[in-house]
């Protein structure tokens, strides 16, 4: 089973210290990063780990849903120790797989009359888990790397249908409803498409997660691709899941920070390091009624296959971005939330809309 | 070589011919694990030694129905989505559910290993585990269940049979384990001799014991079921 390595390593940050949760629900202001004399708490805990404790962050809410805030004490070193011990622990399924099946084709193979057909059966899956072991090491080499060490042109589409049917097991095991809405006719994306796919799964793995054990929403999730104003080919996966507190969503991306028991500290922050090496922008947002909506862009492949009409018009929505992006990052904190619409101008109306539902949340 | 038999390496003549002959069902191992791999590669594995399994993904997609008749193992894997094994294995306890496990985990702490054990688990195996370290684990498991299933079939003979004796001949019953006489008990009681042995006679007969150490042994289980609250010898004097 191809796992998310990321989905192992259960990482906390922490942001800041005295953090005022505002009543009317209204994005508040945080203090510096954290230094780096603090030291990460990272634990590798089952779903039930209840280890929940109310540190600095205190004033952060604690949801039933994934993002619960926990305490940290950060140590990037001890981070890197716990994941290490996930990844091997990720391969471990598999190898033990593998060694059980080949103990039992010798077992068949031991007897007075060896049973041939079983051994050849178990000697077959062992060839398969053996190829997957090799596939989840080098998978986890990509996602950990942050250069883009190949490019492959593909359709999104099809990638997109390819690690669905990869995560099939997970869904149905936790009763999630994936719909999709895949546009037709998009250009092809050129980027590495492992890490392309691996971003897709970790999201994917993510909204499942969300929606699993205890919640007791409804439990769908939808996929959709289609186009930016500017071209570039666009991604959403949104859950029908509690959705995640205002307050973390500005951390949601930074490296080790999670909210989860088993949470994707690094998985986030790698899947927009990915991206952003392939000129794209990975964000996130609230969605309605409720749910967590991420949505990263790719840029197509050679702009000079557009039509002159489109490139002129790309080239005056590329200022309005950059306008709009000047605007985000002057005010951050306030912007958690990111819709990219047609046009700069309903950017920040909807930023205002959202920051008002948000406040219902 | 029977198929119970061909995993039973190691155990007393007296003890495989029991398994072999009492048997009322085959025995079946229980898989639960959310893994597809592991799940195939432990039935391989259980099919070298003809044994019998079912698997489940998870602890929700098992029930109460789902126990076979016959003696009866499980294979759990601690961690797991929705509920952790060491959780089901508390609610099993809970509900009654004697099925001996034997845990598997890729990852494992000395405070879980602990709490398994603590909590009646046979085994606690770390992944990878060698194959017959896993077998060993399961025989002892379906040893074990087949004597619970002995003993529970005894005491439900035991209570059934009690069932029919009058409260005169329970009386009677009490002070013929504590060792009293019929002329004793007669006394005791307030009845004559010949009424005594009557009596005991119907208790034996009920009872089918064959011996009055064999009667004794019996009311011992029912005491200790609570079934049987007969008076200690202390208590008569």
């Amino acid at each position: 089973m191809i796992n998310s390595v990321s989905s192992c390593v259960g990482v906390q940050s922490l942001r800041g210290e005295s953090v005022q949760s505002a009543d009317n629900g209204s994005a508040t202001t945080l203090n510096a990063p954290v230094p780096a004399a603090l030291e990460l708490d990272c634990t590798l805990a089952d779903d039930n780990d209840q280890n929940t404790e109310e540190g600095i962050a205190s004033s952060t809410e604690l949801t039933n849903g994934r993002y619960r805030t926990m305490r940290a004490r950060a140590s990037p070193i001890a981070a890197l120790g716990q994941m290490s011990a996930c990844i091997v622990h990720e391969i471990n399924q598999p190898v033990t797989a593998l060694l059980t099946n080949t103990e039992a084709a010798l077992r068949f193979l031991d007897r007075p009359n060896p049973d041939l057909e079983e051994s050849q059966h178990a000697l077959i899956r062992v060839l398969q888990l053996g190829n997957r072991i090799a596939e989840i090491v080098r998978r986890t080499h990509a996602l950990l790397q942050r250069v883009s060490p190949q490019k492959d042109d593909f359709e999104i589409n099809q990638a997109i249908r390819e690690i669905i049917s990869l995560s099939q097991e997970d869904q149905i095991k936790n009763d999630v409803s994936v719909h999709t809405r895949l546009a037709q006719g998009l250009p092809l994306v050129r980027a590495d498409q492992i890490q392309v796919q691996q971003v897709i799964l970790n999201l994917i793995t993510n909204a499942v997660e969300a929606m699993s054990g205890l919640y007791e929403g409804t439990r769908e999730l939808c996929i959709t691709t289609g186009q930016t104003s500017n071209g570039d080919v666009l991604v959403t996966v949104q859950d029908s899941g509690p959705g995640m507190d205002p307050q973390s969503s500005d951390h949601l991306f930074d490296a080790f920070y999670s909210t989860k028991p088993r949470g994707l500290g690094i998985g986030l922050s790698i899947c927009r390091a990915i991206i952003e090496a392939h000129g794209g922008r990975l964000w996130a947002s609230l969605s309605e009624p409720h749910g967590a909506t991420f949505q990263f862009t790719l840029p197509q492949i050679c702009s000079d296959r557009m039509p002159r009409a489109l490139q002129r018009r790309s080239k005056i929505t590329e200022e309005e971005c950059a306008a709009s992006e000047s605007a985000e990052l002057r005010s951050p904190r306030r912007c958690h939330v990111l819709q990219r619409t047609s046009s700069a101008s309903d950017q920040c109306t909807q930023c205002v809309r959202d920051r008002a539902s948000s406040s219902s949340v | 070589m029977t198929p119970v038999s061909q995993l039973i390496n190691g155990l007393e003549a007296k003890d495989a011919m029991e398994i072999v002959t009492h048997d009322e069902g085959k025995p079946t191992v229980l898989i639960v694990d959310d893994d597809p791999d592991i799940r195939e590669s432990l039935q391989c594995l259980l099919r070298t030694v003809s044994l019998d399994s079912r698997v489940f993904v998870s602890p929700s997609k098992f029930t109460k129905s789902d126990l076979p008749s016959g003696p009866t193992c499980m294979v759990l894997d601690v961690r797991l989505p929705g509920r952790s094994g060491l959780d089901f294995q508390r609610e099993l306890t809970a509900a009654n559910v004697n099925v001996p496990i034997i845990f598997i985990t890729g990852h494992a702490d000395v405070p879980m290993a602990v709490q398994a054990m603590k909590a009646g688990a046979i085994e606690f195996l770390i992944k990878p585990f060698r194959d017959q370290d896993l077998l060993d684990a399961i025989q002892l498991g379906l040893v074990n269940d087949r004597a619970r299933c002995e003993r529970e079939g005894e005491l439900t003979r035991l209570r059934e049979r009690f069932g029919k004796l009058t409260s005169r001949e329970r009386e009677v019953l009490a002070h013929v384990v504590n060792g009293r006489l019929n002329k004793q008990i007669a006394n005791d009681i307030g009845i004559s001799e010949m009424t005594v042995k009557i009596h005991r006679g119907q208790v034996v007969r009920k009872m089918k014991a064959s011996s009055v150490s064999q009667l004794t042994r019996m009311a011992d289980r029912l005491r200790d079921a609570n079934i049987f609250g007969s008076p200690k010898a202390t208590d008569l004097f």
